[in-house]
């Protein structure tokens, strides 16, 4: 067929490339056995070329948009030698040292695909699994004060060869784990999603040659970086700088240097690696810094290898951004919102006009379990939480959504969490906590109040942005705190916002309260019609709509005036 | 003389479809007239010279709901929910499908919150009690509601899918006090869970419930006033028809009614042909929409969205919608190029005006109907069943505006739009073929609409699909699958039941037994004879404490004991079929799901005879055509009216007919069958 280069063709396989990763996400996410996977949705797919760079990637959730070519990349450099990867072969990482990138949960395998003799891409995916074995059940603690208490650790391995499941590498991950069923069902989801990976690209390679493939992906890069290189003109070139103070320990501090077609991240001036599990691997931290590259320059969904080219990233091993091993991992995740929600706060400052205001920026993760009051079943809940995004230099921010990091991640509707587990939902709606004022404000944090049904419930939370608040912009109000309360039978309240292993009875109440997002612009040019607005929504209480807008007053001398 | 009329009002035009007892089919289209659709119906009607004093049976579908919400001219609507759950409708499920945007707004409730209001009071989720409903606040809200000129409010109380009776101490409350306002509880609607979802289901439904009396009310008294002695069926999204007064209390039904009836005539038309798994496509103006259908069977969701995109969440509507995936590619998509020189099909769309450049109107950008005219696949002076001549220098001129931009020439630019277009329309058919377990090349592609046997061939090739049907009447198709529906309505319960507790037979069967004497009871309320109900039962199965259910159907009657086992079984072999894998954990029961049809006298398709007189009869020429992927070519053309049963030719070729056009590529064999419908083969694949 004529015309190798035609443009259209071209471009029809790079959006076959995206079809394909869609594909082997629904299949991922159509077999799993893990609600954590199909539910919330912790997963993700990708395709990358020949050498490890990411060609696409499927929905799901942006924090692990940049993972999977770091994998292929270890993959290939540890089986180097001739005969080390065949045709069929399915490699499996967790390892965040070696590729694995976030935390021994998050298990990836990755596939090489075939035409003849050569690799032409490589399709992966990344999925958290239910137990991985170590030191607590679900394999998460935040006691942990190395990785191996955190489960077993699997760099790079060969887990099928020449297309045959390698069942000595099988018996051991079953022996390792408290939910084999689980494990096996899971393992085999990510089999197929990778395997139907594989077809789909055949299929195009066998459509339109392997050299129009090639050619096609590597195009596909350079447009990539074309956008980013064209949304890197909207930064000014300059260099950066923010310290921010955290809930506890020391600042954090970030120097970003941006030139016409760079944008370097240097993370090197913070604090040594932590003793327990609050850390994050280099690769980790150069996933968080691209998700903030991309939201600052170019949120189209194109996401490749070219997107992040102009992107360096530097760290200090030995510190949180790069620890050393065997340093634990298991809460990497509360970390990578911290670092994106700095990132983008520090290019935030010089383009305010440009970028929304702080939001409550917390996962929030929340632990809950017990017995079920009617079923006598033990159930857990493991939940991120909705709280409120900043006020924007278009509009008010959006209330109830989950953080940046997530994206087709759902709430558990109230109707069903009251069946699964036994416990009351008596509250789900916004709250009225001071926060967020501006000429845009931030949008409401939510309120959840679960009441328990049965005696001895335990809870274990670690949210930040609970006492340094979000940040607004352009003379807008700081946004409130994320933060859970205990109303204990006898009325009183306890404030919490990183608790493990806390006893709940019955009848006391675990009330989630999550951050308002900060305000945008000063909340003196807010539009009084827009203000009464709110009163009359009850978005503002009229005693706070006095306090930070002075409504009665500006009433009063606009009438007068 | 007697006959069955359908009509189905769409974007453009409003279609009509009519048999006479003798089996002879009329067919006519008119404009809608948006604001008075009504109007559009009644000038169908008179432009096909038929009388409304024949009609035997009399259905109809209308856009009037869809429209109402996405042009956001429904009624001013408030909502009451339980204390503590104001904000559920606008905090929805908190998910961000454009995941890189920091600026992503959600979609804006169709209820401000100042109108949605509380009231104490709760059920458990096992239908219990556990703090008395307190009406005391009531009157206030409703004095509030007044003042603000509400016209319709929404009730979803939590927890009402088990128990009811809380929503409907509130709606009599309601009809008491201000019995002119219109009123809709949740579970009037759906008895499934999640309290978002039921709750913007009701709050759309009230929304667009004033709108949709008074055009029903219209039409009716239109129809009446010429005379017409039938009981009119209003289309539903379930495939089915119903009555005008059911279609008047639930209008939220009629959402999907158009594209509905499209998959149903898809699937009504593979069961008499013998082509039983289908991909049904509908290539309109503005969209393309496909729908599957296995074992004749179209298959139903109740997680319908109204304007979900990759860029929003849009607005869940709870109700039984066809299963369907619509993409923004059809005849007036509008092609342009990014600022990296990309070229990109729709979803923007000239619409009916300024329409294609083809049309003459005033329209400056190149669509994909423009790129067909230009590539010789639509004849310009045989545009729009020759009603009018296509303006070929607007579209040159569009064409060759694009192509500079790209830096390529006009047919190079024509053929990227046709190639791009069908790569849209190919992905969507992967996203309810592939996506879900399913392979294309099982299945026969059956293509209708305005461009469906424009594109059909392409996009079988691509898609591995041998066997495409291009129906007879395809221009007005959803109008004829309305004539094949049954009266039609789905009782769905959320409501769990334990396979291995002692309970589980008789929870079962109480379940149905409880559905379908609701459902009788309904049917006998409009004289509907008990006779001609009948029940299909499903039930939504799930392996204890996950999420996703497998849908299966279940026995009629008393569920005995000993069945109870090979539900179980029937569950899990499903299970596996969908997801590769089975296990040994419990198993429950999520979801009653209980179909009541009652038969209507349908239309019954008649075989034509074979048609006599050679194929070359209906040669009208030939012209150089360039099917783009498959090549430039001298295409012979046919003339589709003298084409006739029996007759057989192959491409290149072209099929032109008032209604549609047909491009046959080179080396696919084309038939006309016993129905008149196109059967086409790929590679020799056609009988």
């Amino acid at each position: 067929m004529s015309g190798n280069h035609d443009p259209i063709t071209l471009e029809i396989i790079q959006s076959s490339l995206q079809a394909a990763a869609d594909e082997m996400f629904a299949a991922l996410r159509h077999t799993a056995m893990s609600a954590i996977i199909y539910e919330v949705l912790d997963c993700g797919t990708g395709i990358t070329d020949r050498n490890g760079e990411l060609a696409g990637s499927g929905a799901g959730i942006p924090a692990f948009v940049g993972v999977l070519d770091k994998t292929v990349k270890k993959v290939l450099a540890k089986h180097d030698r001739p005969g080390d990867i065949e045709p069929g072969d399915i490699f499996m990482t967790n390892d965040p040292y070696n590729g694995g990138v976030t935390h021994l949960n998050d298990v990836i395998l990755v596939m090489p695909v075939f035409s003849d003799t050569d690799i032409v891409a490589w399709t992966a995916n990344i999925a958290h699994w239910n137990d991985v074995g170590g030191m607590v059940p679900g394999s998460m603690s935040t006691e942990a004060r190395e990785i191996f208490q955190e489960g077993m650790i699997l760099a790079g391995i060969k887990l099928f060869s020449r297309g045959h499941l390698l069942r000595s590498v099988f018996d051991i991950l079953t022996a390792n784990c408290r939910m084999p069923d689980f494990l096996t069902g899971d393992m085999w989801a990510g089999v197929a999603s990778v395997r139907v990976g594989e077809r789909r690209i055949l299929e195009i390679v066998n459509k339109y040659g392997k050299d129009v493939f090639l050619h096609a992906v590597e195009k596909y890069m350079e447009y990539g970086e074309q956008v980013s290189r064209a949304a890197l003109k909207n930064v000014p070139p300059g260099r950066y700088f923010l310290e921010e103070e955290q809930d506890q320990g020391p600042p954090w501090k970030v120097t970003v240097d941006v030139s016409d077609d760079e944008f370097i991240v240097d993370l090197r001036d913070n604090p040594d690696q932590d003793k327990g599990p609050f850390n994050m691997s280099k690769d980790e931290a150069i996933v968080s810094c691209q998700m903030a590259f991309k939201c600052v320059t170019s949120p189209e969904r194109v996401a490749n290898g070219g997107t992040f080219r102009p992107l360096k990233v530097l760290t200090r091993h030995g510190s949180i951004f790069d620890p050393k091993f065997p340093a634990a991992m298991g809460i990497y995740y509360e970390m990578t919102i911290r670092l994106e929600d700095l990132v983008t706060r520090c290019i935030s400052q010089r383009l305010p006009d440009r970028l929304p205001a702080g939001s409550f920026a917390s996962v929030c993760g929340t632990l809950f379990g017990g017995i079920h009051a009617d079923t006598g079943r033990t159930y857990a809940v493991i939940e991120p939480e909705l709280g409120g995004w900043g006020g924007t230099p278009h509009a008010d921010g959006t209330p109830g959504q989950f953080s940046a990091l997530h994206g087709e991640t759902y709430n558990c509707p109230a109707e069903v969490a009251e069946a699964r587990y036994g416990v009351s939902v008596d509250y789900l709606s916004f709250h009225d906590e001071d926060g967020g004022a501006g000429l845009h404000r931030g949008g409401k944090g939510v309120r959840i109040d679960y009441r328990m049904r049965s005696d001895n419930a335990w809870l274990t939370v670690a949210y930040t942005r609970s006492r340094v608040l979000p940040w607004p912009l352009k003379g807008g109000c700081l946004g409130s705190p994320n933060h859970v309360q205990i109303v204990r039978r006898d009325g009183s309240v306890e404030d919490h916002s990183v608790v493990s292993g806390l006893t709940v009875n019955k009848g006391e109440v675990i009330r989630i309260i999550t951050g308002t997002g900060a305000g945008w612009g000063d909340p003196m040019q807010r539009d009084l019609a827009l203000v009464q607005d709110d009163v009359k929504n009850g978005y503002l209480t009229r005693e706070q709509a006095n306090r930070y807008y002075r409504l009665e007053e500006r009433l009063r001398k606009s009438g007068a005036g | 003389m007697s006959m069955r009329v359908a009509t189905d009002i769409g974007g453009t035009f409003t279609d009509l479809v009519y048999v006479t007892p003798d089996g002879s089919v009329g067919t006519g289209k008119s404009d809608t007239t948006p604001g008075e659709y009504e109007k559009g119906v009644m000038d169908v009607i008179a432009a096909c010279g038929i009388d409304p004093r024949d009609f035997d049976s009399f259905v109809h579908g209308t856009t009037i709901v869809i429209n109402a919400i996405t042009e956001r001219k429904g009624a001013r609507a408030a909502l009451i929910t339980t204390e503590g759950f104001r904000d559920v409708l606008e905090i929805g499920r908190g998910n961000r499908p454009d995941f890189f945007n920091l600026e992503y707004r959600k979609p804006r409730p169709f209820v401000p919150r100042y109108l949605r209001r509380e009231i104490p009071g709760r059920i458990s989720y096992k239908g219990v009690e556990t703090k008395p409903l307190d009406l005391a606040a009531l009157p206030a809200i409703l004095d509030d509601f007044r003042r603000e000129g509400v016209e319709a409010i929404a009730i979803c109380l939590v927890n009402s899918y088990s128990n009811p009776s809380h929503e409907e101490a509130v709606v009599a409350r309601i009809r008491d006090v201000w019995p002119e306002v219109s009123v809709v509880a949740s579970h009037q609607i759906t008895r499934e869970w999640r309290e978002y979802e039921r709750s913007n289901t009701a709050v759309l439904s009230a929304y667009v419930q004033p709108i949709a009396h008074r055009y029903l009310d219209r039409l009716t008294g239109r129809l009446g006033e010429a005379g017409m002695r039938c009981t009119p069926y209003i289309m539903q999204s379930n495939c089915g028809v119903d009555t005008v007064k059911n279609a008047r209390q639930i209008p939220i039904t009629m959402i999907e009614s158009g594209p509905a009836s499209g998959v149903w005539g898809a699937a009504a038309l593979g069961r008499l042909i013998g082509e039983q798994n289908a991909v049904a496509i509908d290539i309109g103006g503005t969209t393309a929409k496909c729908g599957l259908i296995t074992g004749g069977q179209v298959k139903l969701n109740t997680n319908y969205f109204v304007e979900r995109s990759e860029h929003s969440a849009g607005y869940p509507v709870m109700v039984p919608v066809v299963d369907l995936v619509e993409i923004g590619a059809g005849g007036g998509s509008i092609a342009w190029v990014d600022e990296f020189k990309r070229l990109h099909v729709g979803p923007q769309s000239a619409g009916a005006v300024p329409g294609p450049a083809a049309y003459g109107a005033g329209g400056t950008d190149a669509t994909t109907t423009d790129a067909n005219i230009e590539l010789g696949c639509i004849n310009p002076h045989y545009f729009c069943g020759g009603k009018i001549e296509a303006d070929v220098p607007a579209l040159e001129g569009a064409l060759a505006t694009l192509a500079r931009t790209l830096g390529t020439d006009r047919r190079a630019a024509a053929r990227g739009i046709i190639r791009i277009a069908n790569n849209n329309m190919v992905n969507a058919i992967k996203l309810i073929s592939v996506n879900r377990g399913l392979d294309p090349r099982d299945f026969t592609l059956i293509a209708f609409g305005g461009g469906g046997g424009l594109h059909a061939c392409a996009l079988a090739s691509d898609l591995g699909i041998r066997k495409v049907v291009v129906p007879s009447l395809s221009g007005v198709f959803s109008a004829w699958g309305m004539l094949l529906s049954d009266l039609r309505r789905d009782f769905l319960l959320t409501r769990i039941v334990e396979l291995g507790g002692a309970q589980a037979a008789a929870d079962l069967s109480e379940g149905f037994v409880s559905l379908e004497k609701e459902a009788l009871r309904q049917f006998s309320a409009e004289s509907i004879d008990r006779s001609r109900v009948r029940f299909l039962r499903y039930g939504r199965f799930r392996y204890q404490n996950q999420e996703h259910s497998v849908e299966v159907d279940l026995p009629p009657g008393e569920i005995a004991e000993g069945r109870v086992e090979e539900i179980r079984e029937h569950f899990r072999s499903a299970y596996e079929r969908e997801y590769t894998y089975r296990l040994a954990a419990p198993v429950e029961l999520v979801c009653f799901h209980l179909v009541a049809i009652a038969e209507v006298e349908k239309l019954r398709p008649q075989k034509r005879p074979a048609a006599g007189g050679p194929v070359s009869a209906a040669v009208k020429g030939a012209r150089e055509v360039d099917f783009a992927e498959a090549g430039i070519h001298r295409a012979t053309i046919y003339n589709g009216d003298l084409l006739g049963t029996g007759m057989a030719f192959s491409g290149p070729a072209i099929v032109e007919e008032a209604g549609t056009t047909v491009v046959v590529p080179p080396g696919i064999a084309c038939r006309i069958d016993e129905y008149g419908n196109y059967r086409l083969g790929i590679e020799g694949g056609a009988r």
